[in-house]
C-alpha cells in the first residue's frame, strides 16, 4: 500500500500531461472529473481503512528511496493521521473544483485543468513529504499553478493580485530555503550524514541564537501563506480576483499548508527557539483575530468579507498550534479542516450568486431568502457553520483550540472567546444583508441546479458530520500528536505572558 | 607530437576543420542557401561534441599547452553542444533575417574551437590563443546582419570592449610571467595563493592577476565590467546573442574555475575583491532588469545577475563551490539558450522580438514556443521544478558552507526581485490582452530545427530540475580535475 503515496501524488500531475494534446472541453472537463473523483475514492479508502484500525501506528504508509545522491536528497513520502484527513480534503476539494468550474470557464479550458491537476500535485506533494527539501520543492510547484489560475482566470485586477500573490509567497519562501539550507548544513556538520529527513533534521542542537534566526525563516515561510497578520495583505487581492474554484482552493488548502508546515517542519524542528517566539506568535495572532474581524465588518465585496474572516480564523489555528499541547493541536488540525470544507462551501456559494447576479456587492443583494430559499437555506447553514455554532463543525475545532489555550494561558483563551464575538458579528450581519430585508431586483435569478446541489450536499453533510461525530477525524490524530507532543517539548518562556 | 596525440585531438580538429570546410562549401556550391549550412556546422559540432565525449585521452598533456582531462573535455563537450543549438536557431533565423551564408556557422565553430581551447589550456598562453580565437569569431557574428544598423553597432561595442579587455589580459599576462617567471597555469597560481614551494607574491605579480581579472570580467560581464552587454544584446542577432551569452561566459568561467581549482583554498589576496564584485553584480543586474521593455535588454541585465551568482559559487570554491558553479553554468546554458531561441524563432523579415509588450496574448496563439519561453524563464529565477532551482539551491549551500552567509542573504533578497521581472514577461505571453488572440502580434511561423532544439533544451531544463543526480555526480567527480 506504500506506494499509493506516490500514486496520490502523482496522480493529477501526470493526468494534466495527457490533457496537453486535448482539444475538446467536454472531453476535459469529464476527464478531469474523472481523475479527482478517483483520487477522492483513494483518499476515501484509504480513511476507511486507518479509521478501522486496519493500518495503524506513527505512520500509517511511508516510502523511502535515494534521490539526488549528492545532496544527500530523499524521495521519501509519509502518511499519517495528521496529513491522512488534510490530504482527503484536498481531493475532495478537488473534485468539487472541476463541478464549480464546470460553467464558469469556458475559454482556455484545458489551461484551466492543467493547472488545477498540477496544483493538486503540489498540495499533496506538500501533504505527504518526509524530506525537507522534497517539501520545498512541492512548496514551491504549487505557486506557479496559482498563478496562473488568478492572472488568467479571474476577474478585476487579476494579474495585480496573481503578481502580488507570487511575489509575497515567494519572498517568505526563499528566506524558507536559506533556513533550510541552514539546517541541512547545521545537521551535517553535527552528524556527519548529510540530509533533509525531517525525522532526523528534528534533533539538530544548534545554538539559541542561530536557531532562532533559522526558525524565524521558517516563520517567514509559513506565516506568509496562512496569513498571520501583518503579512496577509495579498490574500483579500487574490481571493476577491480568483475564479470561484481558485479562492475554494485557495481558502481551503493553499492556507492550510502554512500551519501544516509549521505543525510539522517548523516547531519540531526548532522547539526552543519556537518556545521564545512564542510571545510574538501570540501577539500577531490575537491582534489577526481582531484586526480581521474588524476589516471584515467594513466590507461591501463578499469574497473580501470571507476572505478577511479566513485571516481571523486561522489565527485560531496558529494559537492552537502555538501552545503545542495534545487538546490544542488535536483542534488546530481539525479546525484546518473545518475551515476548509465550511469556507470552500462559502466561497463555491458567492461563486453560484455571482454568476447569476454578475456582483458580488452585498448592498445589491437583499430579501433573497424569497426568491431562492434552498440557496438561502445552505448559506445561512454555512455562515452559521462559520461561527462556530455547537452541534457544527466548527464549533468542535474551536472548542478544542481553546480548551487547549486554557490549559496553558487562560487570558489569551479569553481574548480568543471575544474574538469569537466579532466573528458573530460581521457574519450575522452578512447573512442578514444578503437574505433578509426588503427584497432586491432579481432576474432570472434560478434556485440551486442539480449540479450545485450535488457540489453542496456533500459539504453540508460533512458540516453536520464533523459536528456530532468529530472522532471521525480526531481518532486518526490521537497518535501522531501525542507523539509529537512528546518528542518535541515547547515550554512556554514566562514573564510575558501569565 | 603523435598519432595518438592526433587520436586526442578530434574534437579540436573537427571543430576547427570542419569550419574550414564550411567555408569551401559555401565557397563552391552556392545552390544551398544559408540555412542548410547552418545545419551542416550544427552536425559538424554535435560531432565534436559526441566525439568529446567518447574519446579517451591516451596522454595527460599536449606540448605543455593543452591538457585533455574530463573536465576539458566536459567543456569542450559542452561548448559543441551550445554551437549546435545556436546554429539550429540560426538556420531558421537565416531565411529570415540575413546574417550572410558560410561564414555564420563557420565562425560559430571557431568560436567553440577557441572555447575549447580556453577549457583544456594549461598554460596562461593557451588561455590568450583560445580567448582571441573566440572573440574574433563573435565579433563578426554580432555584426553579421548587415542591413541592420544596430546589429552592426553591437559588433562594434563588443569588439572595442573585447580590444580593451585582451590588452589588460596581456598585460597581466606580461606582469605576471615577470613575476614568476612561468606561463603554466598551475605554477602561477600557486604562486598567488602562497601555496607549497611557491615564493610569496609580488606587488607585481598581484597587479598581473587583478588585471587578468579584469579581463576576464569584460567577457563575463561582471560587475563594473558589464556596461557593454545591454547594447550588444540589443543589437546583436539573437543566435549569436545566445552563444555569446553562454557558451563564451561558459568558457572563461571554466579559466576562473582552473585558478580556484589549483589552489587549496580561496584566494586569499583576490577573495575580498571578488566578494564585492559578486554582491555588486547580483545587486545591480537585478535591479537595473526591473525597469527593462525590451525582452532582449532584459535578458542582458537577467544574465548579468546571474553571472554573479556563479561568482558566488567560485568564491566559496574549492570545497563545494566548484560542482556548484559548473552546474549552474550547464543550467543557465540550456536555460538562455531556450529563451534566445525562443526570441530567434519570434524574428520576423520586419525585425527582431523587441519589446516585451508584442507578446500580448502570444501565449496563447503559438503555445508552444510560449512554454518553452516561460519554461526558461521560470528556471532563470530559480524556481522548481526545473534546473535553474537546483542550480540556485546548490550556488547558496556553498555559500553557506563556506560560511559567505551575507552574500546568500544578497543572493537571495536580489534573487526574489529578480522573480518579479521574468514573471512579467509571462503576464504579457499569458494574462495581457490574452482574451483577443486575433490581436496578438503576428509572429513567424515556427521552422522545424529551432522548434527541435527548443523542445530539446525545454525537456532538458525540467529533467535536470527533476533528476540532476547523475550530473551532479560527473560533475563532482570532473571538478577535482579543474587544472
Amino acid at each position: 500500500m506504500n506506494g499509493a503515496l506516490t500514486f496520490i501524488a502523482f496522480l493529477p500531475g501526470l493526468c494534466a500531461l495527457t490533457l496537453l494534446f486535448e482539444k475538446n472541453p467536454k472531453v476535459i472537463r469529464w476527464l478531469t472529473l474523472f481523475v479527482t473523483s478517483f483520487e477522492l475514492a483513494i483518499c476515501l479508502l484509504l480513511y476507511w481503512l486507518c479509521w478501522h484500525g486496519i493500518f495503524s501506528g506513527r505512520t500509517l504508509f511511508k516510502i523511502d528511496h535515494p534521490w539526488i545522491a549528492r545532496f544527500g536528497i530523499h524521495y521519501a513520502l509519509m502518511m499519517d493521521g495528521i496529513s491522512l484527513p488534510l490530504v482527503t480534503l484536498t481531493a475532495l476539494l478537488f473534485a468539487l473544483s472541476v463541478l464549480v468550474s464546470w460553467r464558469q470557464i469556458n475559454e482556455r479550458v484545458s489551461l484551466f485543468h492543467i493547472m488545477l491537476l498540477f496544483l493538486e500535485t503540489g498540495i499533496m506533494g506538500v501533504f505527504l513529504s518526509a524530506d525537507l527539501f522534497l517539501f520545498y520543492l512541492f512548496w514551491e510547484i504549487m505557486l506557479i499553478p496559482m498563478f496562473f489560475l488568478i492572472g488568467v482566470f479571474g476577474h478585476g485586477r487579476r494579474v495585480y493580485s496573481a503578481v502580488k500573490f507570487f511575489v509575497f509567497t515567494i519572498t517568505g519562501s526563499l528566506f524558507m530555503l536559506l533556513s533550510i539550507i541552514g539546517v541541512y548544513i547545521i545537521h551535517g556538520r553535527e552528524t556527519g550524514v548529510y540530509d533533509f529527513m525531517l525525522q532526523d533534521l528534528a534533533h539538530t542542537s544548534a545554538s539559541p541564537m542561530l536557531s532562532g534566526i533559522l526558525f524565524l525563516g521558517f516563520l517567514m515561510g509559513f506565516a506568509v501563506k496562512v496569513p498571520l497578520f501583518p503579512l496577509h495583505t495579498w490574500l483579500p487581492d487574490a481571493h476577491t480576483d480568483a475564479p470561484t474554484a481558485g479562492s475554494v482552493i485557495l481558502a481551503g488548502l493553499l492556507l492550510k499548508t502554512g500551519a501544516y508546515g509549521l505543525i510539522r517542519v517548523a516547531f519540531p524542528l526548532f522547539p526552543q527557539a519556537a518556545a521564545a517566539f512564542l510571545p510574538l506568535i501570540f501577539t500577531i495572532s490575537v491582534i489577526g483575530i481582531f484586526y480581521a474581524a474588524w476589516i471584515a465588518f467594513a466590507q461591501k465585496d463578499m469574497k473580501r468579507l470571507i476572505a478577511y474572516s479566513s485571516v481571523s480564523h486561522l489565527a485560531y489555528v496558529i494559537l492552537g498550534i502555538a501552545v503545542w499541547n495534545d487538546v490544542s493541536l488535536a483542534g488546530s488540525v481539525l479546525q484546518m479542516v473545518n475551515h476548509g470544507i465550511t469556507t470552500g462551501a462559502l466561497f463555491i456559494m458567492i461563486g453560484m450568486m455571482d454568476e447569476r447576479m454578475h456582483t458580488r456587492d452585498i448592498s445589491a443583494y437583499g430579501g433573497l431568502w424569497n426568491r431562492a430559499p434552498v440557496m438561502s437555506a445552505f448559506f445561512l447553514f454555512f455562515i452559521l457553520s462559520s461561527l462556530g455554532l455547537p452541534g457544527l463543525n466548527n464549533f468542535a475545532g474551536e472548542f478544542l483550540i481553546l480548551t487547549g489555550v486554557f490549559r496553558a494561558h487562560p487570558w489569551l483563551c479569553a481574548a480568543g472567546f471575544a474574538g469569537m464575538v466579532t466573528t458573530l458579528i460581521y457574519l450575522l450581519s452578512l447573512a442578514q444583508k444578503i437574505l433578509f430585508g426588503p427584497a432586491k431586483e432579481y432576474h432570472g435569478f434560478n434556485d440551486l441546479s442539480g449540479r450545485e446541489l450535488a457540489v453542496l450536499i456533500p459539504l453540508a453533510a460533512l458540516v453536520v458530520f464533523i459536528g456530532i461525530y468529530p472522532s471521525a477525524v480526531l481518532k486518526l490524530l490521537d497518535a501522531p500528536i501525542r507523539n509529537m507532543v512528546n518528542t518535541a517539548t515547547i515550554s512556554s518562556v514566562g514573564g510575558v505572558l501569565p | 607530437m603523435t598519432l595518438a596525440d592526433l587520436h586526442n585531438l578530434i574534437p579540436y580538429m573537427l571543430l576547427s576543420m570542419g569550419a574550414c570546410f564550411l567555408l569551401l562549401v559555401g565557397a563552391f556550391m552556392r545552390k544551398p542557401g544559408p540555412w542548410a549550412l547552418n545545419i551542416l556546422g550544427a552536425i559538424i559540432a554535435l560531432a565534436a561534441g559526441v566525439s568529446a565525449i567518447c574519446i579517451q585521452p591516451s596522454r595527460a598533456e599536449i606540448g605543455n599547452l593543452l591538457t585533455y582531462d574530463a573536465f576539458g573535455r566536459f567543456f569542450t563537450a559542452a561548448s559543441s553542444f551550445m554551437a549546435c543549438i545556436s546554429l539550429l536557431f540560426a538556420s531558421g533565423y537565416s531565411t529570415r533575417r540575413p546574417i550572410g551564408g558560410e561564414e555564420f556557422p563557420s565562425l560559430a565553430l571557431f568560436a567553440a574551437f577557441g572555447m575549447s581551447l580556453l577549457a583544456s589550456s594549461t598554460s596562461l598562453l593557451g588561455v590568450f590563443l583560445g580567448l582571441e580565437s573566440m572573440s574574433l569569431s563573435l565579433y563578426v557574428m554580432l555584426a553579421a546582419n548587415k542591413s541592420d544598423p544596430l546589429s552592426g553597432e553591437a559588433g562594434l561595442k563588443y569588439l572595442i570592449v573585447g580590444a580593451i579587455s585582451t590588452a589588460f589580459f596581456a598585460y597581466g599576462l606580461a606582469l605576471i610571467y615577470a613575476d614568476s617567471g612561468t606561463l603554466s597555469l598551475a605554477d602561477s597560481v600557486s604562486a598567488l595563493s602562497g601555496g607549497a614551494g611557491a615564493a610569496k607574491i609580488s606587488g607585481i605579480g598581484l597587479a598581473g592577476w587583478a588585471m587578468l581579472i579584469v579581463g576576464l570580467g569584460f567577457k563575463t560581464s561582471l560587475f563594473p565590467f558589464h556596461l557593454w552587454a545591454p547594447d550588444v544584446y540589443q543589437g546583436g542577432p539573437a543566435p549569436t546573442v545566445g552563444f555569446i551569452s553562454t557558451a563564451s561566459k561558459a568558457s572563461v568561467f571554466a579559466v576562473f574555475l582552473k585558478f580556484t581549482g589549483a589552489v587549496g583554498a580561496p584566494w586569499s589576496e583576490l577573495s575580498h575583491v571578488l566578494w564585492v564584485m559578486a554582491a555588486l553584480t547580483m545587486v545591480f543586474g537585478n535591479i537595473a532588469a526591473l525597469t527593462q521593455n525590451n525582452i532582449k535588454r532584459l535578458l542582458a541585465y537577467s544574465s548579468i545577475a546571474q553571472m554573479g551568482y556563479v561568482l558566488v559559487a567560485l568564491i566559496a570554491a574549492p570545497e563545494s563551490g566548484q560542482s556548484s558553479a559548473i552546474f549552474y553554468l550547464v543550467a543557465y546554458a540550456a536555460m538562455e539558450l531556450c529563451a534566445f531561441g525562443a526570441i530567434s524563432s519570434f524574428s520576423g523579415k520586419d525585425g527582431e522580438l523587441g519589446d516585451i509588450r508584442e507578446l500580448r496574448g502570444a501565449g496563447f496563439k503559438y503555445p508552444l514556443r510560449s512554454a518553452a519561453l516561460s519554461i526558461a524563464l521560470v528556471s532563470l529565477a530559480g524556481l522548481p521544478p526545473t534546473a535553474g532551482f537546483i542550480a540556485k539551491f546548490g550556488i547558496f549551500y556553498s555559500a553557506m558552507n563556506s560560511g559567505y552567509v551575507w552574500l546568500s542573504i544578497t543572493g537571495i533578497l536580489t534573487a526574489i526581485v529578480s522573480v518579479y521581472y521574468y514573471l512579467r514577461v509571462v503576464v504579457y505571453l499569458y494574462m495581457r490582452g490574452g482574451e483577443k488572440i486575433e490581436k496578438a502580434a503576428v509572429f513567424p511561423a515556427a521552422d522545424i530545427p529551432s522548434g527541435i532544439a527548443l523542445a530539446a533544451l525545454s525537456i532538458t531544463v525540467v529533467y535536470l530540475g527533476i533528476f540532476p543526480g547523475k550530473l551532479l555526480s560527473l560533475i563532482a567527480s570532473i571538478a577535482r580535475l579543474a587544472v
